[in-house]
Protein backbone atom coordinates (compact mmCIF):
# COMPACT_ATOMS: atom_id res chain seq x y z
CA UNK A 1 0.00 0.00 0.00
CA UNK A 2 2.19 2.03 1.07
CA UNK A 3 6.25 1.90 0.90
CA UNK A 4 8.79 3.66 2.15
CA UNK A 5 12.04 2.89 1.08
CA UNK A 6 15.63 3.95 2.32
CA UNK A 7 14.06 7.76 2.31
CA UNK A 8 16.88 10.17 2.87
CA UNK A 9 16.44 13.89 3.32
CA UNK A 10 19.16 16.11 3.80
CA UNK A 11 18.45 20.17 4.08
CA UNK A 12 21.36 22.36 2.20
CA UNK A 13 21.75 25.81 2.98
CA UNK A 14 23.62 28.46 4.67
CA UNK A 15 26.78 26.58 4.47
CA UNK A 16 25.80 23.51 6.14
CA UNK A 17 23.98 20.82 5.93
CA UNK A 18 21.37 18.71 7.82
CA UNK A 19 20.43 15.18 7.81
CA UNK A 20 17.31 14.97 8.98
CA UNK A 21 16.40 11.57 7.75
CA UNK A 22 19.08 9.40 6.85
CA UNK A 23 17.52 5.94 5.85
CA UNK A 24 13.78 4.75 6.60
CA UNK A 25 12.70 1.92 5.22
CA UNK A 26 8.74 0.66 6.61
CA UNK A 27 5.66 0.12 5.37
CA UNK A 28 2.11 0.17 5.88
CA UNK A 29 -0.59 -2.26 5.03
CA UNK A 30 -3.86 -1.76 2.90
CA UNK A 31 -6.38 -0.57 6.10
CA UNK A 32 -3.69 -0.72 8.84
CA UNK A 33 -3.10 1.89 11.33
CA UNK A 34 0.21 2.53 12.09
CA UNK A 35 1.22 5.59 14.52
CA UNK A 36 4.50 7.28 14.04
CA UNK A 37 6.51 8.09 17.13
CA UNK A 38 9.87 9.67 18.13
CA UNK A 39 11.46 11.67 20.22
CA UNK A 40 10.89 15.51 19.63
CA UNK A 41 13.28 16.99 16.95
CA UNK A 42 13.33 13.44 15.13
CA UNK A 43 12.06 14.78 11.52
CA UNK A 44 8.71 13.50 12.07
CA UNK A 45 7.35 16.29 9.86
CA UNK A 46 10.08 15.77 7.33
CA UNK A 47 8.73 12.90 7.08
CA UNK A 48 5.52 13.14 6.71
CA UNK A 49 5.94 15.75 4.03
CA UNK A 50 8.08 13.43 2.29
CA UNK A 51 5.53 10.89 2.08
CA UNK A 52 2.75 13.33 1.05
CA UNK A 53 4.66 14.77 -1.92
CA UNK A 54 5.02 18.48 -0.67
CA UNK A 55 8.60 17.80 -0.10
CA UNK A 56 11.34 16.05 -2.47
CA UNK A 57 13.32 13.64 -0.84
CA UNK A 58 17.43 13.70 -1.23
CA UNK A 59 17.02 10.11 -2.33
CA UNK A 60 14.96 7.01 -1.98
CA UNK A 61 11.73 6.86 -2.76
CA UNK A 62 7.55 6.59 -1.44
CA UNK A 63 5.38 4.23 -3.36
CA UNK A 64 2.03 4.39 -3.25
CA UNK A 65 -0.04 1.68 -4.58
CA UNK A 66 3.11 0.47 -6.20
CA UNK A 67 2.87 4.16 -8.04
CA UNK A 68 6.58 6.58 -7.07
CA UNK A 69 4.98 9.42 -5.17
CA UNK A 70 6.36 13.08 -6.79
CA UNK A 71 3.55 14.93 -5.85
CA UNK A 72 1.05 15.43 -3.91
CA UNK A 73 -1.31 12.34 -5.12
CA UNK A 74 -4.67 12.20 -5.86
CA UNK A 75 -5.55 8.91 -2.97
CA UNK A 76 -3.79 10.68 -0.44
CA UNK A 77 -5.18 13.47 2.00
CA UNK A 78 -3.15 15.32 4.67
CA UNK A 79 -4.24 16.37 8.32
CA UNK A 80 -2.00 18.73 9.69
CA UNK A 81 -1.32 19.66 13.23
CA UNK A 82 -2.19 23.92 13.03
CA UNK A 83 -6.14 23.56 12.37
CA UNK A 84 -6.54 27.05 12.77
CA UNK A 85 -4.07 27.69 9.68
CA UNK A 86 -5.01 24.54 7.75
CA UNK A 87 -9.16 25.81 7.16
CA UNK A 88 -9.44 28.64 4.80
CA UNK A 89 -10.98 31.66 7.16
CA UNK A 90 -13.01 32.97 4.26
CA UNK A 91 -14.77 30.49 3.60
CA UNK A 92 -17.50 28.53 5.02
CA UNK A 93 -17.00 24.66 7.32
CA UNK A 94 -19.12 23.51 4.07
CA UNK A 95 -16.94 25.18 1.49
CA UNK A 96 -14.16 23.84 3.13
CA UNK A 97 -14.81 20.37 3.14
CA UNK A 98 -16.05 20.88 -0.90
CA UNK A 99 -13.07 22.63 -2.27
CA UNK A 100 -10.92 19.64 -2.63
CA UNK A 101 -13.97 18.22 -4.41
CA UNK A 102 -14.55 21.17 -6.97
CA UNK A 103 -10.77 20.24 -8.07
CA UNK A 104 -11.68 16.71 -8.63
CA UNK A 105 -14.36 17.43 -10.87
CA UNK A 106 -17.15 15.65 -9.27
CA UNK A 107 -20.37 16.86 -10.22
CA UNK A 108 -22.35 19.26 -7.54
CA UNK A 109 -25.32 16.33 -6.23
CA UNK A 110 -22.50 14.27 -5.43
CA UNK A 111 -20.44 16.68 -3.90
CA UNK A 112 -23.05 18.25 -1.68
CA UNK A 113 -23.41 14.12 -0.53
CA UNK A 114 -19.90 14.03 -0.01
CA UNK A 115 -19.56 16.53 2.52
CA UNK A 116 -23.01 16.23 4.18
CA UNK A 117 -21.98 12.71 5.08
CA UNK A 118 -18.09 13.64 5.91
CA UNK A 119 -19.55 16.41 8.24
CA UNK A 120 -22.21 14.55 9.92
CA UNK A 121 -19.43 11.32 10.19
CA UNK A 122 -17.04 13.83 12.49
CA UNK A 123 -19.98 15.14 14.54
CA UNK A 124 -20.89 18.17 12.86
CA UNK A 125 -23.96 17.92 10.59
CA UNK A 126 -25.75 21.57 11.86
CA UNK A 127 -22.26 23.74 11.52
CA UNK A 128 -21.92 23.94 7.59
CA UNK A 129 -22.56 27.64 7.45
CA UNK A 130 -20.28 28.24 10.04
CA UNK A 131 -16.94 29.70 9.50
CA UNK A 132 -14.42 28.20 11.18
CA UNK A 133 -12.86 30.76 13.55
CA UNK A 134 -16.43 30.85 15.13
CA UNK A 135 -16.00 27.05 15.83
CA UNK A 136 -13.92 25.64 18.99
CA UNK A 137 -10.19 24.46 18.21
CA UNK A 138 -11.49 20.72 18.81
CA UNK A 139 -14.08 21.70 15.95
CA UNK A 140 -11.96 23.10 13.42
CA UNK A 141 -9.83 20.28 13.67
CA UNK A 142 -13.05 18.15 13.08
CA UNK A 143 -13.50 19.87 9.93
CA UNK A 144 -10.10 19.21 8.54
CA UNK A 145 -11.03 15.45 9.37
CA UNK A 146 -14.20 16.04 7.48
CA UNK A 147 -12.67 17.66 4.35
CA UNK A 148 -9.83 14.94 4.19
CA UNK A 149 -12.82 12.18 4.87
CA UNK A 150 -15.08 13.82 1.94
CA UNK A 151 -11.66 13.71 -0.19
CA UNK A 152 -12.56 9.71 -0.28
CA UNK A 153 -8.72 8.85 0.00
CA UNK A 154 -7.10 5.78 0.25
CA UNK A 155 -4.49 6.75 2.94
CA UNK A 156 -4.84 9.39 5.61
CA UNK A 157 -1.62 10.91 6.56
CA UNK A 158 -2.18 13.03 9.89
CA UNK A 159 0.64 14.72 11.33
CA UNK A 160 0.04 15.48 15.13
CA UNK A 161 -3.31 16.48 14.59
CA UNK A 162 -4.71 16.63 18.07
CA UNK A 163 -1.46 18.04 19.49
CA UNK A 164 -2.97 21.62 20.14
CA UNK A 165 -6.24 20.58 21.87
CA UNK A 166 -6.78 19.67 25.34
CA UNK A 167 -7.15 16.86 27.07
CA UNK A 168 -10.87 15.74 26.82
CA UNK A 169 -11.59 17.30 22.83
CA UNK A 170 -8.51 14.85 22.18
CA UNK A 171 -9.72 11.96 23.51
CA UNK A 172 -13.20 12.19 21.70
CA UNK A 173 -10.80 12.62 18.56
CA UNK A 174 -8.58 9.90 18.73
CA UNK A 175 -12.48 7.80 19.37
CA UNK A 176 -13.14 9.43 15.88
CA UNK A 177 -10.00 8.67 14.19
CA UNK A 178 -10.70 4.97 15.29
CA UNK A 179 -14.04 5.13 14.33
CA UNK A 180 -13.45 6.51 10.86
CA UNK A 181 -10.38 4.06 10.55
CA UNK A 182 -13.17 1.28 10.64
CA UNK A 183 -16.46 2.59 9.10
CA UNK A 184 -14.28 3.43 5.81
CA UNK A 185 -11.24 0.79 5.48
CA UNK A 186 -9.02 4.31 4.99
CA UNK A 187 -5.57 3.37 5.83
CA UNK A 188 -4.01 5.75 8.31
CA UNK A 189 -0.55 6.61 9.22
CA UNK A 190 -0.64 8.71 12.08
CA UNK A 191 2.30 10.86 13.05
CA UNK A 192 2.53 12.23 16.97
CA UNK A 193 4.63 12.24 19.79
CA UNK A 194 2.61 11.21 22.44
CA UNK A 195 3.13 7.86 23.28
CA UNK A 196 -0.01 6.83 24.98
CA UNK A 197 -1.52 8.28 22.26
CA UNK A 198 0.31 6.12 19.62
CA UNK A 199 -0.16 2.90 21.37
CA UNK A 200 -3.79 3.98 22.10
CA UNK A 201 -4.61 4.09 18.58
CA UNK A 202 -2.64 2.21 16.32
CA UNK A 203 -2.07 -1.86 14.94
CA UNK A 204 1.25 -0.87 15.02
CA UNK A 205 3.61 1.47 16.41
CA UNK A 206 6.81 2.95 14.02
CA UNK A 207 9.14 4.14 16.64
CA UNK A 208 12.12 6.56 14.94
CA UNK A 209 15.62 7.48 16.46
CA UNK A 210 16.93 10.61 17.08
CA UNK A 211 17.54 12.60 14.03
CA UNK A 212 19.98 11.95 11.92
CA UNK A 213 16.55 9.33 11.68
CA UNK A 214 15.88 5.83 11.15
CA UNK A 215 13.63 3.51 12.24
CA UNK A 216 14.49 1.87 16.10
CA UNK A 217 11.86 -0.64 16.24
CA UNK A 218 8.60 -1.31 14.30
CA UNK A 219 6.35 -2.87 17.16
CA UNK A 220 3.30 -4.82 16.88
CA UNK A 221 0.05 -3.51 19.13
CA UNK A 222 -1.60 -7.04 20.14
CA UNK A 223 -4.43 -5.08 21.96
CA UNK A 224 -8.19 -6.41 21.01
CA UNK A 225 -9.52 -4.15 18.30
CA UNK A 226 -12.33 -2.76 20.56
CA UNK A 227 -10.63 -0.21 22.22
CA UNK A 228 -12.28 2.80 24.85
CA UNK A 229 -10.64 5.33 26.81
CA UNK A 230 -11.44 3.66 29.93
CA UNK A 231 -10.83 0.00 29.68
CA UNK A 232 -8.42 -0.05 27.01
CA UNK A 233 -6.05 2.63 29.14
CA UNK A 234 -6.33 0.27 32.05
CA UNK A 235 -5.21 -2.75 30.43
CA UNK A 236 -2.11 -4.21 31.89
CA UNK A 237 -1.02 -4.73 28.10
CA UNK A 238 -1.62 -1.46 27.52
CA UNK A 239 0.82 -0.45 30.19
CA UNK A 240 3.26 -2.55 29.56
CA UNK A 241 3.28 -1.45 25.57
CA UNK A 242 3.41 1.67 26.38
CA UNK A 243 6.69 1.75 29.10
CA UNK A 244 8.25 -0.31 25.93
CA UNK A 245 8.11 2.00 23.70
CA UNK A 246 8.80 4.52 26.46
CA UNK A 247 12.12 2.70 26.95
CA UNK A 248 12.29 2.81 22.95
CA UNK A 249 12.42 6.40 23.18
CA UNK A 250 14.49 7.11 25.54
CA UNK A 251 17.03 4.42 23.86
CA UNK A 252 16.64 6.54 20.95
CA UNK A 253 17.28 9.89 22.79
CA UNK A 254 20.65 8.46 24.39
CA UNK A 255 21.50 7.22 21.04
CA UNK A 256 21.84 3.79 20.94
CA UNK B 1 -27.98 55.49 24.37
CA UNK B 2 -27.78 52.96 21.62
CA UNK B 3 -24.52 51.91 19.55
CA UNK B 4 -25.11 53.02 16.24
CA UNK B 5 -25.74 57.12 17.65
CA UNK B 6 -23.12 56.50 19.88
CA UNK B 7 -20.39 55.79 17.65
CA UNK B 8 -21.81 57.98 15.02
CA UNK B 9 -21.46 60.97 17.64
CA UNK B 10 -18.23 59.63 18.46
CA UNK B 11 -17.34 59.93 14.85
CA UNK B 12 -18.88 63.86 14.69
CA UNK B 13 -17.54 64.96 17.71
CA UNK B 14 -14.12 66.20 16.43
CA UNK B 15 -14.83 67.45 13.36
CA UNK B 16 -17.99 69.71 14.93
CA UNK B 17 -15.85 71.39 17.30
CA UNK B 18 -12.99 72.16 14.48
CA UNK B 19 -15.78 73.64 12.32
CA UNK B 20 -17.37 75.06 15.31
CA UNK B 21 -13.50 76.81 15.95
CA UNK B 22 -13.09 77.89 12.50
CA UNK B 23 -16.45 79.21 12.58
CA UNK B 24 -15.34 81.30 16.09
CA UNK B 25 -11.88 82.22 14.93
CA UNK B 26 -12.76 83.47 11.79
CA UNK B 27 -15.28 85.25 12.30
CA UNK B 28 -14.32 88.30 12.74
CA UNK B 29 -11.18 88.01 9.96
CA UNK B 30 -10.85 90.98 7.93
CA UNK B 31 -7.80 89.25 6.13
CA UNK B 32 -8.85 88.87 2.61
CA UNK B 33 -7.08 85.26 1.93
CA UNK B 34 -8.60 83.84 5.08
CA UNK B 35 -12.59 84.99 4.97
CA UNK B 36 -14.75 84.13 7.59
CA UNK B 37 -15.95 80.56 7.50
CA UNK B 38 -19.81 82.11 7.54
CA UNK B 39 -18.99 83.43 4.49
CA UNK B 40 -17.16 80.39 2.50
CA UNK B 41 -20.58 78.49 3.64
CA UNK B 42 -22.60 81.26 1.98
CA UNK B 43 -20.88 80.80 -1.33
CA UNK B 44 -20.63 77.36 -1.59
CA UNK B 45 -24.41 76.47 -2.86
CA UNK B 46 -23.68 78.95 -5.36
CA UNK B 47 -20.41 77.78 -7.07
CA UNK B 48 -21.19 74.32 -6.68
CA UNK B 49 -24.49 74.00 -8.52
CA UNK B 50 -25.71 71.05 -10.55
CA UNK B 51 -24.45 72.92 -13.57
CA UNK B 52 -21.11 73.03 -11.97
CA UNK B 53 -20.93 69.34 -10.57
CA UNK B 54 -21.77 68.26 -14.08
CA UNK B 55 -18.98 69.98 -15.71
CA UNK B 56 -16.19 69.86 -13.27
CA UNK B 57 -16.76 67.66 -10.54
CA UNK B 58 -18.45 64.83 -12.25
CA UNK B 59 -15.62 64.50 -15.03
CA UNK B 60 -12.88 64.58 -12.48
CA UNK B 61 -14.44 61.93 -10.26
CA UNK B 62 -14.40 59.62 -13.20
CA UNK B 63 -11.30 60.14 -13.90
CA UNK B 64 -10.72 59.27 -10.84
CA UNK B 65 -12.54 56.22 -10.77
CA UNK B 66 -10.89 55.12 -14.01
CA UNK B 67 -7.41 55.99 -12.65
CA UNK B 68 -8.01 54.06 -9.86
CA UNK B 69 -9.59 51.13 -11.49
CA UNK B 70 -6.92 50.63 -13.60
CA UNK B 71 -4.03 51.03 -10.39
CA UNK B 72 -5.81 48.53 -8.73
CA UNK B 73 -6.27 46.22 -12.14
CA UNK B 74 -2.50 46.70 -13.13
CA UNK B 75 -1.43 46.27 -9.51
CA UNK B 76 -3.04 43.64 -7.93
CA UNK B 77 -2.55 41.32 -10.90
CA UNK B 78 1.69 42.35 -11.42
CA UNK B 79 1.54 42.19 -7.66
CA UNK B 80 0.18 38.36 -7.41
CA UNK B 81 2.75 37.52 -10.33
CA UNK B 82 5.79 38.73 -8.34
CA UNK B 83 4.54 37.97 -4.97
CA UNK B 84 4.21 34.37 -6.38
CA UNK B 85 7.77 33.34 -7.40
CA UNK B 86 10.62 34.30 -5.62
CA UNK B 87 13.14 34.24 -8.74
CA UNK B 88 10.63 37.45 -9.99
CA UNK B 89 11.31 39.02 -6.52
CA UNK B 90 14.77 39.14 -6.85
CA UNK B 91 14.42 40.98 -10.07
CA UNK B 92 11.84 43.26 -9.68
CA UNK B 93 12.27 44.51 -6.46
CA UNK B 94 14.90 47.03 -6.84
CA UNK B 95 13.09 48.17 -9.92
CA UNK B 96 9.88 48.69 -7.97
CA UNK B 97 11.76 50.39 -4.90
CA UNK B 98 12.86 53.02 -7.76
CA UNK B 99 9.76 54.02 -9.32
CA UNK B 100 8.31 53.85 -5.98
CA UNK B 101 10.55 56.18 -4.90
CA UNK B 102 9.18 59.13 -7.47
CA UNK B 103 7.45 61.58 -6.82
CA UNK B 104 4.07 60.50 -8.93
CA UNK B 105 3.66 64.54 -9.75
CA UNK B 106 6.99 65.08 -10.94
CA UNK B 107 5.18 62.59 -13.95
CA UNK B 108 3.15 64.75 -15.11
CA UNK B 109 4.96 67.47 -17.32
CA UNK B 110 6.63 64.23 -18.09
CA UNK B 111 3.49 62.53 -19.22
CA UNK B 112 1.79 65.62 -20.73
CA UNK B 113 5.04 65.35 -23.42
CA UNK B 114 3.66 61.73 -24.30
CA UNK B 115 0.03 62.04 -23.34
CA UNK B 116 -0.89 65.08 -23.84
CA UNK B 117 -3.41 67.22 -22.02
CA UNK B 118 -6.54 65.30 -22.18
CA UNK B 119 -8.55 62.99 -20.16
CA UNK B 120 -5.66 59.83 -21.02
CA UNK B 121 -2.87 62.07 -19.45
CA UNK B 122 -4.67 62.62 -15.92
CA UNK B 123 -5.99 59.19 -15.88
CA UNK B 124 -2.53 57.56 -16.18
CA UNK B 125 -1.40 60.30 -13.96
CA UNK B 126 -3.89 59.10 -11.33
CA UNK B 127 -3.28 55.33 -11.84
CA UNK B 128 0.85 55.79 -11.93
CA UNK B 129 0.77 57.31 -8.35
CA UNK B 130 -2.12 55.09 -7.09
CA UNK B 131 -0.39 51.52 -8.53
CA UNK B 132 2.58 51.48 -6.21
CA UNK B 133 0.72 50.88 -2.99
CA UNK B 134 -1.32 48.56 -4.16
CA UNK B 135 1.60 47.00 -6.41
CA UNK B 136 4.00 46.52 -2.72
CA UNK B 137 1.00 45.17 -0.37
CA UNK B 138 -0.07 42.61 -3.15
CA UNK B 139 3.48 41.56 -3.46
CA UNK B 140 4.00 41.49 0.08
CA UNK B 141 0.89 40.09 1.25
CA UNK B 142 1.25 37.23 -1.42
CA UNK B 143 4.27 36.46 -0.13
CA UNK B 144 3.50 36.12 3.41
CA UNK B 145 0.48 33.73 2.82
CA UNK B 146 0.32 31.08 5.41
CA UNK B 147 2.93 28.12 4.26
CA UNK B 148 0.19 25.62 6.21
CA UNK B 149 -2.86 27.13 4.43
CA UNK B 150 -0.28 26.49 0.86
CA UNK B 151 0.39 23.04 1.74
CA UNK B 152 -2.92 22.20 2.56
CA UNK B 153 -4.02 23.24 -0.47
CA UNK B 154 -1.32 21.84 -2.59
CA UNK B 155 -2.15 17.85 -0.72
CA UNK B 156 -5.25 18.36 -2.05
CA UNK B 157 -3.86 19.70 -5.40
CA UNK B 158 -5.65 23.24 -5.54
CA UNK B 159 -3.86 24.93 -8.16
CA UNK B 160 -4.38 27.11 -11.32
CA UNK B 161 -7.34 29.82 -11.08
CA UNK B 162 -9.25 28.08 -8.22
CA UNK B 163 -6.06 28.49 -6.30
CA UNK B 164 -5.45 32.05 -7.10
CA UNK B 165 -9.33 32.75 -6.16
CA UNK B 166 -9.78 30.62 -3.13
CA UNK B 167 -6.53 31.05 -1.83
CA UNK B 168 -3.75 33.86 -2.99
CA UNK B 169 -6.25 36.52 -3.56
CA UNK B 170 -8.00 36.12 0.07
CA UNK B 171 -5.15 35.41 1.97
CA UNK B 172 -3.90 38.67 0.40
CA UNK B 173 -6.29 40.26 1.02
CA UNK B 174 -5.85 42.47 3.94
CA UNK B 175 -2.74 43.85 2.68
CA UNK B 176 -3.95 44.19 -0.31
CA UNK B 177 -6.74 46.43 0.94
CA UNK B 178 -4.40 47.81 3.31
CA UNK B 179 -2.42 49.60 -0.36
CA UNK B 180 -5.97 49.98 -2.20
CA UNK B 181 -6.80 52.48 1.12
CA UNK B 182 -3.91 54.50 0.59
CA UNK B 183 -3.93 54.89 -2.72
CA UNK B 184 -7.58 56.36 -2.38
CA UNK B 185 -5.93 58.88 -0.98
CA UNK B 186 -2.98 59.28 -3.55
CA UNK B 187 -5.42 59.22 -6.25
CA UNK B 188 -7.34 62.06 -4.77
CA UNK B 189 -4.22 64.15 -4.84
CA UNK B 190 -3.21 63.31 -8.37
CA UNK B 191 -6.54 64.41 -9.61
CA UNK B 192 -6.17 67.69 -8.34
CA UNK B 193 -2.63 67.95 -9.06
CA UNK B 194 -3.29 66.75 -12.62
CA UNK B 195 -5.94 68.87 -13.32
CA UNK B 196 -4.08 72.02 -11.98
CA UNK B 197 -1.14 72.05 -15.07
CA UNK B 198 -3.42 71.86 -18.00
CA UNK B 199 -6.86 71.47 -17.87
CA UNK B 200 -10.16 73.59 -19.15
CA UNK B 201 -12.20 71.31 -16.80
CA UNK B 202 -12.19 69.75 -13.15
CA UNK B 203 -12.20 70.60 -9.58
CA UNK B 204 -8.41 71.25 -8.95
CA UNK B 205 -9.04 73.11 -12.39
CA UNK B 206 -11.42 75.17 -11.06
CA UNK B 207 -10.29 75.85 -7.86
CA UNK B 208 -6.94 77.32 -9.05
CA UNK B 209 -8.86 79.36 -11.78
CA UNK B 210 -10.78 80.74 -8.47
CA UNK B 211 -7.57 81.59 -6.85
CA UNK B 212 -5.79 83.11 -9.86
CA UNK B 213 -8.96 85.30 -10.10
CA UNK B 214 -8.56 86.09 -6.44
CA UNK B 215 -12.10 84.79 -5.90
CA UNK B 216 -11.10 83.65 -2.15
CA UNK B 217 -14.09 82.39 -0.01
CA UNK B 218 -14.72 80.24 -3.43
CA UNK B 219 -11.61 78.84 -3.62
CA UNK B 220 -11.78 78.00 -0.15
CA UNK B 221 -15.68 76.43 -0.82
CA UNK B 222 -13.90 74.61 -3.39
CA UNK B 223 -10.99 72.82 -0.75
CA UNK B 224 -14.17 71.98 1.48
CA UNK B 225 -15.92 69.97 -1.21
CA UNK B 226 -12.31 68.48 -2.17
CA UNK B 227 -12.35 67.47 1.75
CA UNK B 228 -16.08 66.40 1.37
CA UNK B 229 -15.76 63.92 -1.12
CA UNK B 230 -12.07 62.48 0.13
CA UNK B 231 -14.42 61.85 3.39
CA UNK B 232 -17.13 60.29 0.96
CA UNK B 233 -15.00 57.84 -0.61
CA UNK B 234 -13.01 56.56 2.64
CA UNK B 235 -16.34 55.95 4.28
CA UNK B 236 -17.60 54.00 0.90
CA UNK B 237 -14.08 52.55 0.97
CA UNK B 238 -14.62 51.49 4.36
CA UNK B 239 -17.96 49.92 3.47
CA UNK B 240 -16.86 47.81 0.88
CA UNK B 241 -13.77 46.32 3.02
CA UNK B 242 -16.25 45.42 5.85
CA UNK B 243 -18.08 43.45 3.60
CA UNK B 244 -15.07 41.76 1.47
CA UNK B 245 -13.24 41.05 4.66
CA UNK B 246 -15.55 40.42 6.40
CA UNK B 247 -14.18 36.92 7.45
CA UNK B 248 -10.78 38.76 8.49
CA UNK B 249 -12.81 41.21 11.30
CA UNK B 250 -14.94 38.40 12.27
CA UNK B 251 -11.62 36.12 13.10
CA UNK B 252 -9.75 39.02 14.53
CA UNK B 253 -12.79 39.24 16.77
CA UNK B 254 -13.22 35.80 17.77
CA UNK B 255 -8.90 35.94 18.30
CA UNK B 256 -9.54 38.84 20.82
CA UNK B 257 -12.66 37.00 22.46
CA UNK B 258 -10.60 33.65 23.32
Amino acid sequence: MLEIEHLRKVYDGHGRSVEALRDLTFRVGAGELVCLVGPSGCGKTTLLRCLAGLLEPTSGRTLLEGQPVTGPPERMAVVLQEYGRSLFPWMTVAANVELPLREKKLPKARRRELVTKALTEVGLADAGTAYPWQLSGGMQQRVAIARAVAYEPHVLLMDEPFAAVDAQTRADLEDLVRRIWKDLGVTILFVTHDIDEAVYLAQRVVILSNSPTVVQEDLTVDLPAERDQLSTRSDPRFTKLRGHVYEQIQKAKAGT
Amino acid sequence: MNRVPRRLAATLALPSLLVAFWWWASAGSTSFYLPPLRQILAVFPQVWTVDRFETDVLPSLARLAAGYLLAAVVGIGIGVVIGRSRVVRGIAEPGLEFFRAIPPPVLVPILMLFAGIGDQMKIIVIATGALWPILLNTVEGVRAADSVLIDTARSFRIGGLRRLRHLTLPAAGPQIFAGLRQAVSIAIILMVISEMFAANEGLGFAIIQFQRSFAVPEMWSGTILLGLIGFGLAWAFRLVERRVLFWYFGMRAAARDH
